[in-house]
């Protein structure tokens, strides 16, 4: 567990949050200048802050009115950057090794080839950072972390410079790695989409401040007043189920969502994406209708915020569904009510894991 | 010709000499100007930079009043070993490396800018030290333009004459290089062998200069075999 007061001033930014972060993965949210960054530099030591403490589990990394101060080199903290920030003059299989060789050696827990092998870059282990997709070297960051067993592993908006294809092969890694190795994670993004499916509870900072630290899910309302929630996707892992010549079927916890024909094969896990505006709202089962999917669920919670209101509505899966103010009030929508979750087979994203 | 042989051989050795002082503390000197902020860094590169504002002469009385026995430099090798270093070749390697100093610290601050912090944030997360840090990751990345600097002060302390000859002074056989040999030889009118000096540090300078910019103007290693710097957008 790791737990911290920080207050920290830079020119016109001031950065004053606290919380406690338990084995799991927390994110922490907010649009960019909300000093998401500047948290993780001070957990990470590469930023020394004005006051406050930090402490992980018994050991103390900070703590002002003590005076300590643990360099970054010996608090064992993996830090996974945007862009990856690969060591360029070196290959892969260095650059994994590259704080593995630093561990003494009868320290050392893994063995880098079988970490390689777990993220999927055993044939690229002599290739060149600059040769790598993104996707790539995001799991070469990751691998080069977790060869030197880090004690908090940081993400820092690692999904931010990818395509959306990518994406959600990288978030299944994470949460595999996190079942795996057992580290704790903090993953620090701009998207609510990717905090809501990745994370078990998320902290949202607004101008170097605290807003809220809750279930991901009930962050939704205030994501909703920053903007950040603009284009909310709803990301689920599935499975690929039974084909017909045009639609596939991917089973996502319990219910089956018509996608376009996939080349997959029966049983081949992928993660399925959803716009939370392309979905309808229907307050009786439709008849007759164009749309593929037809999803009965129950009504969680609502809120709204500047003519736009969101559903969270548990189907199972529990998806998020943007309607107007309007459509809500016609509807007659209340928490508990039952309605039927309708949209097009070609809304649904399917993507490798 | 026999009586050039160590003329150039000297010449040599203080170029070396002074080429093996300037590197450590010029890379320490950038590492400071590029990573540190302190207070006096405005000077310290002022500092820095004023051999090349200063003519060389001046260059070499300041010396020449430091090392000499009055000067505390002097006086702390006057009381280490019974003597200064006043007209040895050793003041040669003085007056070469603090000549030299600037464009040596100039290229390292230009190489060493060049490399992203974010790697050596990266480096140090992973456990290793500023020194390791420093050594595996920053100077690999700055490697060309460190070797570019090195050889451009080397060609600086070959052709250094002013200071060396105020502090070194100019005596055959032990502090004398090519160029005071043929300040000497035009002096005395002697062109045929000043002109055949002048040829060595042509052939000298040529040699230097073209490494130099060959090692700028190579593609490095890793950008043909793809290992290149991967220039993400800043976060």
């Amino acid at each position: 567990m790791i737990s911290f007061n920080l207050q920290m001033k830079r020119s016109e930014f001031r950065l004053d949050a606290a919380g406690e972060f338990g084995s799991g993965i927390t994110a922490v949210f907010g649009p960019s200048g909300a000093g998401k960054s500047s948290l993780l530099d001070c957990l990470a030591g590469s930023v020394r802050p004005d006051s406050g403490y930090v402490q992980m589990d018994e050991t103390t990394w900070y703590s002002s009115l003590d005076k300590v101060w643990v360099t970054p080199e010996n608090r064992r903290v993996g830090t996974v950057y945007q862009d990856g920030a690969l060591f360029p003059h070196l290959d892969v299989k260095s650059n994994i090794e590259f704080g593995w060789k630093l561990i003494p050696e009868h320290k050392r827990q893994l063995d880098p080839l079988e970490l390689a092998d777990f993220m999927g870059l055993s044939n690229l282990m002599s290739r060149g950072p600059s040769t790598l997709s993104g996707g790539e070297r995001q799991r070469v960051a990751i691998a080069r972390s977790l060869a030197t067993m880090p004690r908090l592993l940081l993400l820092d908006e690692p999904l931010a410079s990818l395509d959306t294809a990518r994406r959600g092969s990288i978030l299944n890694y994470l949460k595999r790695v996190h079942a795996e190795f057992d580290i704790p994670m903090i993953y620090v993004s701009h998207s609510i989409s990717e905090v809501v499916a990745i994370s078990s509870s998320a902290m949202m900072l607004e101008a170097g401040k605290v807003v809220g630290f809750d279930h991901p899910t009930a962050l939704l309302p205030y994501a909703s007043k920053s903007e950040t929630i603009d284009k909310f996707e709803n990301i689920f892992d599935g499975v690929i189920g039974s084909s017909t010549d045009y639609l596939t079927k991917v089973e996502v916890n319990g219910v089956e969502i018509s996608t376009g024909r996939q080349s997959k094969c029966m049983g081949e896990r992928v993660m399925v994406s959803l716009g939370a505006n392309q979905i309808i709202l229907a307050a009786e089962r439709p008849e007759n209708i164009s749309a593929r999917n037809i999803i009965k669920g129950k009504v969680v919670e609502t809120w709204s915020n500047l003519g736009k209101v969101f559903v969270h509505v548990d189907a199972g899966p529990k998806f998020i569904v943007e309607l107007t103010e309007n459509a809500l009030k016609d509807l007659g929508i209340l928490i508990g009510c039952d309605v039927f979750l309708v949209f097009k087979s070609s809304s649904v994203a399917v993507f490798d894991t | 010709m026999m009586y050039d042989i160590p003329i150039v051989a000297l010449s040599l050795q203080v170029a070396f000499v002074a080429t093996g002082l300037t590197l450590p503390i010029g890379l320490i000197t950038a590492w400071l100007l590029v990573r540190k902020n302190f207070r006096g860094k405005f000077l310290l590169d002022v500092f820095v930079s004023l051999p090349l504002a200063l003519p060389p002469v001046v260059v070499g009385y300041v010396l020449l009043w430091l090392v000499g026995t009055h000067g505390w430099v002097g006086q702390i090798s006057h009381g280490l070993f019974g003597s200064t270093v006043a007209f040895t070749w050793f003041a040669a390697v003085l007056a070469s490396s603090v000549v030299s100093f600037p464009l040596v610290v100039r290229s390292f601050t230009v190489a060493l800018a060049g490399v992203d912090p974010k790697l050596e944030v990266a480096a140090k997360g992973l456990g290793a030290g500023s020194l390791r840090t420093f050594l595996t990751v920053t100077l690999p990345l700055a490697q060309r333009g460190v070797i570019a600097g090195v050889l451009l002060g080397f060609v600086r302390a070959l052709s250094e004459f002013g200071a060396t000859i105020i502090v070194a002074g100019n005596i055959p056989g032990r502090t004398q290089t090519v160029p005071t040999a043929i300040f000497t030889r035009i002096s005395s009118g002697d062109t045929n062998s000043a002109w055949r000096l002048a040829l060595v540090s042509l052939v000298l300078g040529v040699i230097a200069l073209a490494v130099h910019n060959w090692l700028l103007n190579r593609p490095r290693s890793f950008d043909s075999s793809g290992l290149d710097r991967s220039n993400g957008p800043p976060s």
